[in-house]
């Protein structure tokens, strides 16, 4: 009979419910899609050739595992505040304990097995898709990556039970421990926090300089090496927890006493978030920092993508370079956006390679100078016919342009008469500088290939800079792939955290906007109160995240040595991974809405 | 009909649950009745009699299945949306049972609601408040939070937050429902004096005839009609006591 209650109040709020589920299941899903990275030796073998990437892996598992924990305490609170009015109902019926606690281990443990199954299944068809589509979209290839991983099914079906059970445990006593009538009117007291101002002086000094420090760690990793890391997080934790502690009451303190307050529901959403902030606190804080490590590692993952042509540039004063085309690859050709091409004739005789003075002059070959401190400068230039033949025949990359068995020939620029009657292999080169590697990747690798086909150097080496971008890309593309792979997973666990933390106070809410509905308060004065009061909810850690993210960058400079800089083009990573973050804001305000706003009449 | 000084009018006034193909439920049947200005109505019945109902129609909360509910000239039945919101803020002063004060806001904060609705300047809304928090003698509690008040003190409270933007008629829904007999007499004396010195309309709901005696005109409800009505004239509250349970006796029967 009890059961069947149960299930029928399941039932009543089954929206809620599918909400809940489907927020596990994408946690589990996005679990399983980690773990199936991290587990799978093989894949990290053969693609960590960095050495930092395990130490990224590993980092990265340790992070997630507490995200989930953190995220399964929010919606089991959620859960509970669900059903707290449902459980007294049903003691104040007669039911036991005993026998209401069994039911809340069930409920609990029912839903969270559910949810872990088809997370599983959705992270199987999410790894088999996704992960593929994302790797594409990147133009990486990683070896050994398979779906199914059973190792990786067991890890997230025994982190996910476990959890579940710890909280049916925690429901079961939470719930025998409150007498009925506190679960009956489980209403949330207003506990007004008090403003201590100098204990609130010390905290607020206090997290200043733990921030402080955690930003000079992320800074000077050089130095501090690996510990950087911990060493960052602990002190950065700390820190936004204390400067939130210290400051935000103050700060609504404040503005409850101006004119603004006063002026329709301002003054309600300063009460709400005043008594609301302080228990948010904790929470604000580790969502502010999986916010920052969200976004940072999907800034350096893009980072990494959108500099390694960079990066790729400096190592050739042209994208490729294909002797004696073919139809086929001029057609290849064609579809390029080119920034520079040039067109040499070459006569090879012994070691000597002879070009044609008249060419040289018509299309003079681009150079790249380097500035004192071993940089290349940005700016390729050229020289006129009569330096180039003294200096200019030296270049690497002009010399590169005729490679045989031996190496290099010897480049020797000709008049066009001398030239014409040179005896020798003739060969046409053409050089070509596009405008943007990654928009040319494509057809620059089928280039490759072809030229590779035709006129392999000793180790299956073409020239120009494609070939070493397309060797770095194999080097950093796990990195990259961590990068934006790890955000977006941090992402969608940071805003679920906070969807349900929100949404648990919900049924909280529902009383009082009733009351509002009450004395006379319009409709959309409402709605854009609650709005208001759950931005700035999300706000808050956001604002905390992106100052994090700019210092955090520091740690990256090592990694992404000038050309490169980790700060390079993050504005519009930010604008894209703010957007996500939106959405999440909308589907929690449009939940919000709907559980707390009264209907137009009384039922 | 409406004349400057009828507050309420209420005409035919009809209400039926469940729809049309369903089992119906006629909560309220053809119910007539007007309160003048100033005057201090109470509507008594039995739980189930449809008095929270009625009240419910008057203060827009529920709409009527037919008939007209005039309140300070406006036809409540024919507002919509945020009409109806405004017509709570403005004509209507609330005193519930369960006290409805929000309980993160101070109960300066509490009071000033309707005035922050209406978009009244800060100043004028500091005086308003401190103005209906010395009547009603309550000026040493406006910083405390609810949590923190007696359950009387609550409630008056709650009649400053009723009564601080001047509404046309004030509606109390059991407001003594939750008080101990020191505290209801207390505030039932205090609706007496908004009522007689602010010269405003009180229309109370109630099954408790000790309340009802502080009224002037009472209205029995039952089974969704009005079944008798009587008046205090001029005897004194102890008389009137006794008169509404003789009635009580009889009507009840």
């Amino acid at each position: 009979m009890l059961g069947k209650l149960a299930l029928a109040g399941i039932k009543n709020r089954r929206r809620d419910y599918l909400v809940l589920l489907a927020g596990l299941t994408m946690s589990a899903a996005i679990f399983y899609m980690f773990a199936n990275l991290a587990t799978n030796r093989a894949f990290i073998k053969a693609n960590a050739v960095v050495s930092q990437a395990s130490l990224i892996f590993g980092f990265g598992a340790v992070l997630l595992i507490l995200i989930t924990v953190v995220y399964i305490m929010y919606a089991n609170s959620f859960l509970l505040s669900m059903r707290q009015h449902d459980y007294g109902l049903f003691m104040m019926l007669g039911a036991t304990r005993k026998r209401v606690g069994e039911l809340v281990f069930l409920e609990t443990l029912i839903l969270g097995t559910i949810a872990t199954a088809i997370g599983i299944v959705l992270g199987l068809l999410m790894s088999k898709f996704l992960v593929g589509f994302l790797l594409n979209m990147l133009g990486l290839h990683l070896a050994h990556l398979t779906a199914a991983y059973v190792p990786a099914i067991i890890a997230t079906a025994v982190l996910y039970v476990g959890l579940f059970i710890l909280a049916s445990l925690f429901n079961l006593v939470r719930l025998t421990r409150t007498t009925v009538l506190n679960l009956l009117h489980s209403d949330e007291q207003a506990n007004q926090p008090k403003v201590k101002p100098f204990r609130q002086l010390i905290q607020g000094t206090l997290g200043i300089v733990f921030l402080a420090i955690g930003y000079w760690a992320l800074a000077a990793i050089k130095v501090l090496q690996v510990m950087a890391i911990p060493v960052a997080l602990v002190t950065i934790t700390l820190g936004t927890y204390l400067l939130f502690r210290a400051t935000i009451l103050v700060i609504i303190r404040g503005l409850r006493h101006t004119a603004w307050a006063k002026k329709h529901l301002n003054g309600f959403l300063l009460g709400q978030l005043n008594f609301r902030v302080h228990n948010y606190t904790r929470m604000l804080t580790i969502v502010s920092l999986l916010f920052a490590m969200a976004l940072g590692a999907i800034t350096v993952g893009s980072g990494y993508h959108k500099q390694l042509p960079m990066m790729a540039k400096t190592i050739g004063t042209y994208t490729i370079a294909v002797h004696d085309k073919t139809p086929v690859e001029q057609k290849l050709m064609d579809q390029l956006h080119v920034a520079y091409t040039a067109t040499y004739t070459q006569k090879r005789q012994g070691k000597m390679v002879y070009y044609n003075a008249d060419e040289i002059a018509k299309q003079p070959v681009e150079q790249q100078r380097y500035k004192k401190s071993g940089q290349p400068e940005a700016q390729l230039y050229t020289q006129s016919l009569k330096d180039f033949k003294k200096s200019g025949t030296q270049d690497m990359d002009f010399m590169a342009l005729a490679l045989g068995k031996i190496g290099a020939y010897t480049p020797k620029i000709l008049s066009a008469e001398q030239f014409a009657k040179q005896t020798g292999k003739t060969v046409t080169v053409t050089t070509i500088r596009v405008k943007d590697l990654q928009q040319d990747k494509k057809p620059l690798k089928q280039l490759n290939k072809l030229e590779n086909k035709r006129f392999a150097a000793p180790d299956g080496m073409t020239v120009g800079s494609y070939q070493g971008f397309e060797m770095m890309n194999g080097f950093f593309g796990g990195l990259e792939f961590m990068g934006y792979f790890l955000g977006i997973a941090f992402l969608a666990m940071l805003a679920s955290c906070l969807m349900f933390k929100i949404l648990s106070g919900a049924p909280g809410d529902q009383r009082r906007y009733r009351m509002l509905y009450k004395v006379g308060v319009r409709q959309n004065l409402m709605r854009w109160g609650i709005a208001k009061e759950i931005g700035i909810l999300f706000l808050i850690p956001g604002i905390m995240g992106v100052i994090d993210v700019l210092f955090g960058l520091q740690m990256f400079k090592p990694l992404m040595s000038a050309p490169m800089s980790p700060y390079l083009g993050i504005g519009s990573t930010f604008l894209i991974f703010i957007g996500l973050y939106v959405i999440y804001y909308l589907i929690t305000l449009a939940l919000y809405w709907r559980i707390v706003l009264p209907k137009t009449t009384t039922d | 009909m409406t004349t400057a000084t009828t507050v309420v009018d209420v005409h035919g006034l009809e209400k039926t649950y469940g729809k049309a193909n369903e089992r119906q439920y006629r909560a309220l049947k053809d119910i007539n009745f007007s309160v003048a200005e100033g005057e201090f109505v109470g509507i008594m019945g039995a739980s189930g009699s449809g008095k929270t109902t009625l009240l419910n129609m008057l203060s827009t909360l529920d709409t009527p299945t037919k008939g007209d509910v005039i309140v300070n000239g406006h036809d409540v039945t024919k507002m919509r949306g945020n009409q109806l919101a405004d017509f709570r803020a403005q004509e209507v002063g609330f005193i519930f049972q369960d006290f409805n004060l929000l309980e993160s806001l101070t109960a300066e904060e509490n009071i000033g609601l309707p005035l922050a609705l209406k978009g009244t300047a800060s100043k004028v809304m500091d005086q308003a408040i401190h103005e209906v928090a010395e009547t009603l003698s309550i000026a040493d509690l406006l910083q405390k939070y609810p949590a923190e008040l007696s359950g009387g003190q609550k409630q008056r409270v709650a009649a400053a937050r009723a009564i601080v933007h001047h509404p046309s008629i004030l509606m109390g829904d059991e407001p003594t429902g939750a008080l101990d007999s020191t505290s209801a007499r207390e505030l039932l004396d205090l609706l007496t004096t908004i009522n007689q010195k602010q010269a405003m309309s009180v229309l109370l709901v109630t099954h408790d005839p000790f309340s009802a005696s502080f009224c002037q005109r009472i209205l029995f409800i039952k089974d969704g009609q009005i079944g008798s009505e009587l008046k205090r004239g001029s005897q004194d509250r102890a008389a009137f006591y006794q008169q509404i349970l003789t009635e009580l006796g009889t009507f009840n029967e």
